[in-house]
């Protein structure tokens, strides 16, 4: 079962155990440059928030409520990561394979979305090893950060893929490990304490609604191997959530509520003083970058391409503090 | 079962072995109480802080609020609004539910619709 608590998709699998799952939020971040260099890994700066989809008119957009879901609010250009976390200290670790896609485009293998996982290539990140995605696979070692932009006007990933394509949104599909899987890993780590899955990084008017995801500035960050092989993953307990991407400039309209403040600039957010992120943990294998993805243009790109000056000067670089992160870990033996 | 100072104090310690601003003097300092007052929460020598105060310290900690606070001894005060503005059916709600497992409890917690896409 999928709900919301605190702004946070919780997905629970009573069926392989009734104490564990994963917690899901969107993190509202800085829009990196996009001037060719890789960045650190930009802050958290609070969640998205997230209603039921089904509560609100949504006008001209109410057939999108046909898909089910939630509904979040983006301006137009604001950037996100995804933060996973477990469901607090003390409960064991369940782990999960996930699947992200954007416009039902896959953003870890950047093939069209299918049914079930696939390694060849890996179509999905496995948590509790993947702390966060905060972009597009598009080098081993490389993402490009998640950017929300209008649909219908050819800057999204789903669009330069498919121009026909206006599903627009973020997928998500998580996969349980199964149940006999699970209680053998189980039995070994209650001999050793339990793995700390620490994901917290310091954490107009008529435009359309519906929004998607195009591609901005490059960042260093890793998509882990899949240590534990396909057949470790209960594909007939999987659970899927559709977010729909809502233009901010309209939130109000349709919810009541403020949206959420467009993040501070990078010029404010180095004076300052505050740091950027690493993460690494050497002990992981990084996946190839997806193919399919390494010829699509970023936000900048195509708004050159079109002559439409949509981003402000992005001369500044981030300052040069980085905290590197590194999870915490326990031995892990045969099981 | 750790008390509520104990559970805190192991909390903050392990992520201050990796992150120095979680010491007792910084947490202290965010939450907007002194560090001596935060100290002695932390040994069960002072009771547990205000509910805004828990909120704070769970927010720094990584915590649920609800499970800190219900550790204080404490049920958050939009808890409290709910069960205020009809006592007579969340009471019975309550009492019905208590002796159910967490997986049936959850089945009447709202949940995300799934459709077609």
């Amino acid at each position: 079962m999928i709900t919301l608590h605190s702004d946070q998709l919780v997905f629970r699998f009573p069926d392989i155990d009734a104490d564990v799952g994963i917690g899901i939020n969107f993190q509202r971040t800085l829009r990196i440059p996009d001037d060719g260099s890789d960045h650190h890994l930009p802050p958290g700066l609070g969640r998205f928030p997230l209603r039921h989809i089904e509560d609100f008119d949504l006008g001209g957009s109410n057939n999108r409520k046909t898909r089910g879901g939630i509904i979040m609010p983006m301006f137009q250009s604001d950037a996100l990561w995804l933060n996973f976390h477990d469901l607090g200290r003390g409960r064991a670790e369940l782990p999960v394979a996930l699947k992200i896609g954007a416009g039902k485009i896959n953003a870890v293998s950047g093939e069209k979305w299918a049914a079930g996982l696939s390694q060849t290539p890996q179509n999905y990140v496995v948590l509790p090893g993947q702390p966060w995605l905060d972009g597009f696979n598009v080098e081993k070692g490389k993402v490009r950060q998640f950017v929300a932009m209008p649909l219908g006007q050819g800057y999204t990933v789903e669009e330069q893929i498919d121009p026909q394509s206006d599903v627009g949104g973020i997928q998500i599909e998580a996969f349980p490990m199964k149940k006999a899987v699970f209680e053998k890993l189980k039995a070994k780590r209650e001999v050793a304490p339990a793995m700390h899955f620490n994901a917290m990084m310091p954490e107009s008017a008529s435009a359309p609604m519906d929004m998607g995801l195009g591609m901005g500035g490059s960042m260093r960050q890793e998509i882990y191997d899949d240590e534990y092989g396909l057949k470790a993953w209960d594909l007939e307990n999987g659970l899927r959530c559709f977010i729909m991407l809502a233009n901010a400039e309209q939130w109000m309209a349709v919810t009541g509520e403020e949206p959420p403040l467009s993040p501070i600039s990078v010029q404010d957010y180095n004076e300052a003083g505050l740091p950027w992120f690493d993460y690494y943990d050497g002990d992981r294998k990084a996946i190839e970058g997806a193919k399919a993805l390494g010829n699509i243009k970023s936000v900048k790109a195509v708004a050159q391409d079109k002559r439409e000056p949509i981003w402000p000067d992005e001369e500044l670089e981030p300052n040069g503090m980085v905290e590197k992160i590194i999870p915490i870990k326990v031995p892990d033996g045969s099981w | 079962m750790y008390s509520f100072g104990s559970y805190v104090r192991i909390r903050r310690e392990a992520l201050n072995a990796d992150d120095k601003s979680m010491s007792v003097r910084q947490v202290a300092q965010r939450i907007g109480v002194e560090p001596a007052f935060l100290s002695k929460v932390e040994r069960d020598v002072a009771p547990p802080p205000s509910e805004a105060k828990i909120v704070a310290l769970a927010k720094e900690l990584g915590e649920d609020p609800d499970l800190l606070l219900a550790m204080a001894g404490k049920v958050s005060s939009d808890l409290q609004e709910i069960i205020r503005k009809r006592p007579q059916l969340f009471a019975e709600l309550l009492r019905q539910l208590k002796g159910q497992p967490d997986h049936a409890i959850l089945y009447i917690v709202r949940q995300v619709s799934d459709g077609n896409w």
